[in-house]
């Protein structure tokens, strides 16, 4: 069993009254509300708590891309992955990913996901989102008719990139290259694992099977939910004559621990419902521009929706975030057993694991990990032995390591 | 009114074309919302044998599949044209409509014997952006599209339907018109028609209404300076739709036009 802690980039002080005098939280959030200052330190933080993590044990960091987003402003996650790729040792990194459809040409994410497997030592791996509608359609200007086709063809290009050691040419709809010549190259021959994060669409659960890709269900809805999704990922999986390999699948889990249930209540209470109320406050309009999804998708949703456009849900407690499995919050043993519980229900051999989430502060961020890294880590480390994780970056032996800085006048002599 | 399927480009297109009336051919192209035969269409086909085709993506006409692009829809057109047979003939059109058929007439001059645009998309101007109209829910939609919120036709489009059968297929159906119309007006609703507007030369008649929440009325400057013979009509008390809001009104100006 692989776990993995992710990291979102929240802004964790939005005003009080943010969700009655805003729009949306992501796309159209006022910039006046965005302070670098405290960005400098809330970006050092998030490095600094990746680093712990690496650190303290678990298998891999993880960042993603968003744009126009408090809740997580990483536009560029390769920026991240860079610094963690000087400070850690033997973790994986992983990027999930680079919304691939928005790049023209997407080579510039296969030169720059080679550059890091370069950097890091071979400890890449290579997410491939769609991308939310939010990012891609509103905040990127890409045309929902034909995001997913894009995307289809972005993926094309960057594995043939990979993979031909020879300049070719590439005649897309979307892309024309004459000289497709990838320099770098990746150490991980002749790519970095793929790893593809989805939101629960139909559609890619076969594709990633097809592909022999991972496929990554993040979401914050919890491992409820979580469950309907991956039964849906397994039935395809078999349905298409897959064998079940656990590692091909992951989940992402908002994960509290604390000593004693007080602690958990203090600690924890007020940023989860800052998460979930606040950050989670988009618009409605923003999540869906016409074509996002295809019409049969609609279609699904439409039948079993409930709630009418425009509806935001109800504020939730931190009572509630827990029951409904929102939020996997207690003592090391409760979360050991609820997580062994969700890993098994759900078939998965990596966890991610969002340990700071809204505006949990910086040490109790560390702390958390701490806890999670001593007290969880090695209880659920065991699972899965009869399978072998093939979606693992192949790192090298030896690495060479950041080496000591010299002022020039003391530069030893050769 | 009759519903007929016109095969296009040997199939790869299947397009519905409604149509009703005798006398002189009338081309009607509609807007983003769909096509449907309504009032205003009726009342043009007193007069003239009114052809009204189903943009591709819209409702059962086929072929959208092979839309990448805005010229792929205009090549698209011309080949529709050709299939009918229509050439030299008045053209009214709405919205979405008006900017393929303003389009149409720059690239073939001739193809439009007179043209009418009512609330065309296809200018930006950021001191008067038309509304993100992709975002806005039904019933906020509604407010900015009608100026009398308290007619029928406004409290028509603002009512949830009542039973789910209904309710699905009338949100299926937006979100398939929705669709298509945001392959050619996303992000905004410029596709470069000020750069080719010079080149339509027949008589053209712009229609606004006054309260267009949708595509404002001050865009009816920018077609009136890039067009040669352009005539404009503000229409007081009529939002995006003054063809349904202001039927008689428009309906007498287009036969004017026309004579």
């Amino acid at each position: 069993m692989k776990i993995e802690m992710f990291h979102l980039m929240p802004y964790r002080e939005l005003p009080e009254d943010f969700n009655e005098k805003y729009h949306s939280v992501w796309v159209d959030i006022p910039s006046h509300l965005f302070n670098a200052e405290r960005a400098h330190s809330m970006y050092n933080d998030t490095l600094d708590e990746l680093e712990y993590a690496a650190a303290m044990g678990y298998d891999g960091v993880c960042v993603n891309e968003h744009h126009q987003n408090a809740y997580g402003f990483m536009p560029s996650p390769n920026i991240m992955a860079a610094a963690l790729a000087r400070r850690t040792e033997d973790v994986a990194l992983i990027v999930l990913g680079n919304s691939i459809a928005l790049y023209n040409p997407p080579i510039r994410v296969a030169e720059e996901f080679a550059m890091l497997d370069c950097i890091s030592g071979g400890r890449l791996v290579a997410g491939f989102p769609v991308g939310s509608s939010s990012d891609t359609n509103f905040g990127y200007g890409v045309n929902p008719a034909t995001l997913r086709d894009r995307y289809y063809e972005a993926e094309d290009l960057i594995m043939q990139a990979w993979k031909n050691k020879d300049v070719f040419s590439f005649d897309g709809k979307y892309t024309q290259l004459r000289y497709v010549n990838i320099w770098p190259r990746p150490i991980q021959d002749p790519h970095p694992p793929i790893w593809i994060p989805g939101g629960g669409s139909i559609e890619t659960w076969g594709w990633c099977i097809e592909k022999g890709y991972l496929y990554a269900y993040l979401s914050y809805s919890g491992f409820k939910r979580g469950k309907m999704v991956m039964d849906g990922f397994w039935n395809k999986a078999a349905e298409l004559g897959a064998e079940p390999n656990p590692y091909q699948a992951g989940f992402l889990q908002l994960v509290a621990v604390g000593e004693t249930e007080s602690e958990v209540q203090d600690k924890y209470a007020e940023h989860g419902e800052y998460f979930y109320n606040k950050m989670l406050h988009v618009y409605p309009g923003f999540s869906d521009a016409p074509g996002y999804r295809t019409i049969d998708t609609v279609k699904a949703g439409l039948l079993g929706q409930t709630t009418q456009f425009g509806q935001r849900p109800a504020a939730l407690t931190f009572k509630d975030l827990r029951e409904q499995g929102n939020i996997v919050a207690g003592t090391p043993s409760q979360v050991t057993e609820q997580l062994e519980q969700v890993i098994k229900d759900l078939r998965i051999g990596h966890l991610m694991v969002l340990n700071q989430f809204g505006s949990i502060p910086h040490s109790t961020a560390m702390e958390n990990i701490r806890l999670t890294a001593q007290k969880v880590l090695p209880n659920l480390r065991h699972l899965w032995p009869e399978w072998e994780d093939k979606w693992w970056p192949q790192a090298l032996r030896n690495p060479q390591k950041p080496g000591p800085i010299h002022a020039p006048h003391s530069t030893p002599a050769k | 009114m009759q519903e007929t399927k016109v095969q296009v480009r040997g199939g790869k297109f299947a397009t519905d074309v409604l149509e009703a009336g005798s006398g002189s051919p009338l081309l009607y192209l509609h807007g983003w919302a769909g096509l449907q035969w309504d009032p205003f269409l009726e009342a043009l086909s007193q007069h003239h044998h009114v052809i009204a085709p189903r943009h591709p993506g819209y409702g059962e006409s086929s072929g959208d599949e092979h839309l990448v692009d805005y010229q792929d829809l205009l090549i698209y057109f011309l080949d529709l044209l050709d299939e009918l047979g229509l050439n030299g003939i008045p053209v009214v059109a709405h919205s979405l409509g008006a900017m393929f058929a303003a389009d149409i007439a720059a690239l073939q001059p001739d193809r439009f014997s007179s043209i009418t645009l009512i609330a065309p998309f296809g200018m930006w101007d950021p001191e008067h952006p038309v509304i993100d109209f992709f975002v806005s829910s039904p019933k906020d939609l509604a407010r900015s599209i009608y100026a009398d919120l308290d007619s029928d036709l406004a409290r028509a489009a603002s009512e949830a339907p009542k039973d789910d059968e209904t309710r699905v297929a009338v949100a299926l159906e937006r979100a398939k018109s929705l669709r298509t119309a945001a392959k050619y007006l996303w992000p905004i609703p410029n596709r470069g028609l000020n750069k080719r507007i010079h080149r339509v030369s027949a008589p053209t008649l712009l229609i606004w209404g006054k309260q267009d929440g949708v595509c404002p009325p001050a865009y009816a400057s920018d077609f009136e300076q890039g067009l040669s013979r352009a005539t404009v009509l503000l229409i007081d008390n009529a939002g995006h739709y003054p063809q349904l809001e202001k039927q008689a009104a428009v309906v007498a100006a287009i036969e004017n036009h026309l004579a």
